[in-house]
């Protein structure tokens, strides 16, 4: 598979729309009683990419999402999709997301439209094992800022 | 010294910030120069003059007018070489800068690489390049050498060594990948003026084979860009 396969015209523009790129806004007024935030920053040690993700959810579902990614364009990408697609997601959803992703790198199981449609869009990086950690990365983020959450003005 | 004058030196050292201290002979009234960000400090022009090519050269010396003799004493910050890579060549290279007297530091985003136990007692940093540069600071004493033949990393690091007055900043690659770099800093907005300070395939042509030959070949090229000029040729 050459470079251009990988770096395909839907991915790059993917990555180029940065979708949710950047920090979440200060809440306005008082929270939603349910309302819970996280942020959960993590990274590849083999390629230095580095993935932090705010998020707030509120009954159980993201109400918002923010990342911001020092990495290659399939991590970009990766990224952007969460911030298009992830708000209305609860974390049952996320993790069963985060599965179908990696079914579909595996072995190419074509990934079901629900819950987070688009990410078709990766099929090409199936053939580059050295590549998969790249676009799992913001979900792995994701993942792990909802393990956190936690009632704003909290710490944790 | 007044004590005055030596807490000001101080601070300049401890800032990395040039400093000449110009003492008159016949006198001794001593004064603390800044030849590169000083307002000239009520020195005559020609003294500021002298002052800055002395701290050039990193050389002091004994400077004479037609008010008198001064002796130029140079106080010049330490060579500050940042190498962007913790690969093979950086393990030889880092110990090599130490020895010939100038700090070092190593900076890999990628974790994996820039441990304690590859390098032993260096100063390590796991940001990304630009973020490390940043909070460093680059002066006319800095040298930046790229390394990890990812342009995700050191583009960054080489955009940030241009916009600085680093004295010498180079890139590990082949002809081949210097052409494309080249390519990817012009259209970033750098023209050929800014380019030509970038010194890639880096290091002086001695035939270096091994990885501590490359380091070798690093350096030398490192030192005569300090020693004598830009180009080091």
């Amino acid at each position: 598979m050459s470079v251009e396969d990988l770096y395909h015209e839907a991915l790059v523009r993917l990555a180029r729309e940065a979708t949710g790129a950047g920090a979440l806004p200060a809440p306005v007024g008082r929270a939603a009683p349910a309302t819970v935030q996280g942020t959960a920053t993590v990274e590849n040690p083999l390629c230095g990419d580095r993935v932090t993700v705010e998020v707030r959810v509120e009954g159980g579902r993201i109400t918002a999402l923010a990342h911001r990614v020092r990495g290659c364009v399939l991590c970009e990408a990766s990224a952007s999709l969460l911030g298009r697609a992830a708000v209305g997601l609860g974390t049952a959803e996320v993790e069963a997301s985060r599965r179908a992703f990696a079914a579909l790198l595996r072995d190419g199981t074509p990934p079901p439209p629900r819950p987070l449609a688009g990410l078709d869009v990766f099929a090409p990086v199936r053939s580059v094992a050295s590549r998969h950690s790249c676009v799992l990365l913001p979900f792995d983020a994701l993942g792990a800022a909802l393990a956190r959450a936690s009632p704003p003005g909290t710490t944790r | 010294m007044r004590r005055a004058l030596l807490e000001a030196l101080r601070a300049d050292l401890a800032g990395r910030r040039t400093a000449v201290l110009a003492t008159h002979l016949g006198t001794g009234e001593a004064q603390l120069l800044h030849p590169f960000d000083g307002d000239g400090e009520g020195a005559a022009p020609a003294l500021c003059d002298a002052a800055r090519a002395a701290a050039r050269d990193d050389q002091s010396r004994v400077w004479s007018s037609p008010e008198g003799t001064v002796f130029l004493r140079v106080y010049n910050p330490p060579v500050h070489v940042v190498l962007v890579g913790a690969v093979h060549v950086a393990q030889a290279l880092a110990p090599m800068i130490g020895l010939v007297g100038y700090d070092v530091l190593v900076v890999d985003p990628r974790s994996a690489f820039a441990t304690e136990a590859r390098f032993p007692g260096v100063s390590l940093s796991t940001e990304w390049p630009d973020e490390a540069l940043a909070r460093v600071g680059l002066g006319r004493r800095s040298a930046v050498v790229t390394m990890t033949h990812d342009p995700k990393i050191d583009d960054p690091a080489l955009e940030a060594a241009l916009r600085s007055e680093s004295f010498y900043i180079g890139a590990l690659g082949s002809k081949k990948t210097q052409a494309a770099r080249r390519d990817r800093l012009a259209a970033r907005g750098f023209d050929e003026t800014a380019l030509a300070r970038l010194h890639g395939p880096v290091g002086l042509s001695i035939g270096a084979v091994s990885t501590a030959e490359i380091a070798v070949s690093i350096l030398s090229e490192l030192v005569a860009c300090l020693r004598k000029g830009s180009s080091g040729r």
